[in-house]
């Protein structure tokens, strides 16, 4: 009896120690970040830059002494793009590892079924890849984003597209999914401000590799723009179909088309097609001095050229260094948050756009800019689009 | 030899081997995911665990008790997960919206199997597919009600003012909700109708011809499997608290037929076994893996690869599923 009750009572103490002890995830020389991402899933192609990105920010940070004199620990799960891995990856990033944050969850079923249980153990929920709005409205103390959503940037992208090229019938080719739909409502938005319809709207299922009928249906209708909300390989597929078939029609891809891959995959075919881009993809030609050491360190370190995605990886990172680096020796998840919501950031080497916080609006940026694909590779026409 | 001797043979097949080394097995794995993750976690496993092996006793009765293949089982598991979320967003008590989504997986069961009055084995198995598509196409199309591929989210499950949002809650929940499925399966493969099942699995027209209705049989399979899964996919969408489409799609179907295969396809105790790799060992695949030195942790996809190994061996050791006698 007397075994058992020292024991529970070694137990309390042991428990009450840990309740007492400080800030998860804040040692007194570390600080521990989670990730959920996709190694190995469906998006697997953006899991891995993004998180060779982020690694490579905290790495630098870390070089240079860390943020005050705490040393930054990035801890990824791997979910596959399955809400029932993300779950228990969420979980045991809370429980075992007990990461201070989470960064850049990716996917939206995962950041769906994700985001409720991070918020309730009062983790940060900082910058997840999805265009699903509650990542940032209605306000959170905890949610934070910084990717401008579709709906913002599109509906500006429409509007500068059709203004300064005079088009009368802009038509819409979507994927059948979130992504597809809040593209839709920002074209139709603004169509809607100039006082023009959506002349034809035709759906894929994603993975789909013939668009034979759709670029029919679309050219039937005789419009003279088209907007893509494709993926990568859905892009090259549906600019070719048009191309090969003779329809010369302008077309704009959102900032999930405007990758290196797509003129790299498309070739010719893909010449001339418009884009929007938030962040710049890292081209080794004609890169100023800081970015092509910085493409330079990439490849030494992972051995691959970087792409768009390491670049929001390590942006990502980079946001949080700064927020971590604003808060000051004493972190706590409050003085986080304060220092999240009075940050703003200039453009960086990248091209990036300035990310702004405040305590009522938690999104950093809503803009994007036009790029077209001119030999071969992505130039930049406009700037960010208001 | 009758096909009663047959079915006497296999009713002792649904059981497993020897239930108390299974059962220490299962504590000591208990045990130690408490000891290695921590309780809260551990219950979280615990809670996908029993709802994956209800699925999965779903697919016993259809695949290893019937001998059916179905490749549409995931779509049953949508099924009862927008049933579920649907009528428990609308403030429907959950004893009534668990009993609409047991009768809506069931009732897709029924529309699932009515192929099989004409058609048989991998023709049967392709319309279970179509089946599998269209569910997932009208869950994505029928936008008013579903709210398509934008998804919905699903509150907590709430019994009599009792909310279940904690692992434990989940995790009881499970453990009852599969402990009931459980004793409904045990009655169903032990009575006529098992052995009816048993004997359309190993010759359809010898049981023709001992006077078992066929057609029956296999829709019960399909009418009973597809409540189990039902049941499944809405205690899930609780659990993940949002539902859209894709989660729902081939993916799903050809995971569960995994789990079934690899647990055991003829035994009841296949569905948890096949539920415990299926769910729990990605974790620890995913927990050995951080032992692994950087350069090898760091590679994208070395935990599916992993896995894959793990299943492998499984099925090269153990062809009969775990649960097998050999």
């Amino acid at each position: 009896m007397k075994l058992i009750r020292r024991t529970l009572a070694a137990l309390v103490l042991a428990v009450a120690g840990v309740a007492a002890a400080q800030v998860p995830g804040v040692g007194e020389r570390e600080i521990v970040v989670g990730s959920i991402q996709d190694l190995s899933g469906p998006i697997a192609l953006l899991g891995v830059p993004v998180r060779d990105g982020m690694q490579m920010r905290f790495d630098d940070a870390n070089a240079a002494g860390g943020v005050h004199g705490r040393k930054l620990r990035l801890v990824v799960e791997d979910a596959g793009y399955d809400p029932k891995k993300g779950v228990l990856a969420a979980r045991k990033l809370v429980q075992r590892d007990r990461v201070f944050a989470f960064l850049a969850n990716l996917g939206t079923p995962v950041v769906m079924a994700t985001m409720p249980l991070i918020v309730d153990a009062g983790r940060p929920h900082l910058f997840p890849f999805s265009p699903h709005e509650s990542t940032y409205a209605p306000r959170h103390p905890l949610k934070f984003q910084m990717f401008a959503p579709y709906q913002d940037y599109m509906d500006a992208a429409t509007r500068y597209m059709v203004q300064t090229h005079g088009y009368r019938k802009t038509c819409l080719l979507y994927q059948d999914d979130d992504y597809g739909l809040e593209v839709m409502k920002g074209v139709e938005a603004g169509l809607a401000k100039l006082g023009q319809p959506l002349v034809e709207k035709t759906s894929y299922k994603r993975g789909a590799t013939d668009f034979s009928s759709q670029i029919a249906r679309l050219r039937g209708a005789g419009c003279d723009f088209v907007v893509l909300a494709t993926v990568v390989r859905e892009t090259v597929a549906a600019v070719a179909e048009a191309r090969r078939t003779g329809w010369n029609v302008d077309m704009l891809v959102t900032a999930s088309g405007y990758s290196a891959q797509t003129h790299e995959l498309g070739g010719k075919a893909v010449e001339g097609l418009y884009g929007v881009t938030v962040l710049p993809h890292p081209y080794e030609a004609g890169a100023n001095g800081q970015l092509a050491d910085w493409i330079r360190r990439y490849r030494e370190r992972f051995g691959a050229a970087p792409n768009v995605w390491s670049v929001m990886g390590y942006g990502v990172a980079d946001l949080f260094v700064k927020a971590a680096d604003k808060a000051g020796r004493e972190l706590t998840v409050e003085r986080f948050t304060a220092a999240m919501e009075s940050l703003h950031t200039p453009r960086d080497f990248f091209g990036a756009p300035e990310y702004r916080f405040s305590r009522d609006d938690h999104l950093g940026n809503r803009h994007g800019r036009i790029a077209q694909i001119r030999d071969g590779r992505w130039v930049i026409l406009s700037d960010y689009l208001k | 030899m009758s096909p009663a001797d047959g079915g006497m043979d296999g009713a002792r097949d649904t059981r497993s081997p020897r239930p108390f080394a299974a059962a220490a097995a299962l504590a000591v794995l208990a045990a130690l995911a408490v000891w290695a993750l921590g309780a809260d976690y551990a219950l979280a496993q615990a809670a996908f665990v029993a709802t994956w092996a209800i699925a999965g006793l779903g697919v016993i009765l259809v695949v290893g008790q019937c001998g059916q293949v179905s490749l549409g089982q995931g779509a049953l598991l949508g099924l009862g997960a927008y049933a579920q979320a649907l009528l428990a967003l609308r403030g429907v008590p959950a004893p009534l919206s668990l009993a609409a989504a047991v009768a809506l997986g069931a009732a897709g069961g029924w529309l699932a199997s009515l192929p099989a009055r004409r058609l048989g084995g991998l023709y049967f198995a392709m319309s279970t597919l179509a089946f599998a598509l269209v569910v997932e196409e009208a869950l994505v199309r029928w936008e008013s009600l579903t709210r398509g591929a934008a998804g919905l989210a699903v509150p907590p499950l709430a019994l009599a003012g009792w909310v279940a949002d904690t692992s434990f809650a989940q995790a009881l929940v499970g453990g009852v909700a599969l402990a009931l499925a459980w004793f409904a399966c045990r009655r169903w493969v032990a009575s006529r109708l098992g052995r009816a099942w048993r004997a359309v699995r190993e010759d359809e027209v010898a049981a023709a011809a001992a006077g078992i209705d066929v057609a029956r049989a296999k829709t019960l399979a399909f009418v009973l499997g597809g409540g189990l899964s039902g049941l499944a996919g809405a205690l899930y969408a609780h659990w993940i608290g949002f539902v859209s489409p894709e989660q729902f799609g081939l993916m799903l179907s050809f995971e569960l037929l995994m789990l079934a295969f690899i647990g055991g396809a003829r035994h009841l105790a296949g569905a948890l076994w096949g539920a415990l790799v299926v769910v729990a060992l990605p974790q620890g695949v995913s927990l050995a893996v951080e032992r692994l030195p950087p350069g090898l942790a760091g590679a994208a996809g070395i935990e599916t690869a992993l896995f894959g190994a793990v299943l492998v061996i499984l099925v090269l050791l153990r062809p009969g599923g775990l649960a097998g006698s050999r």
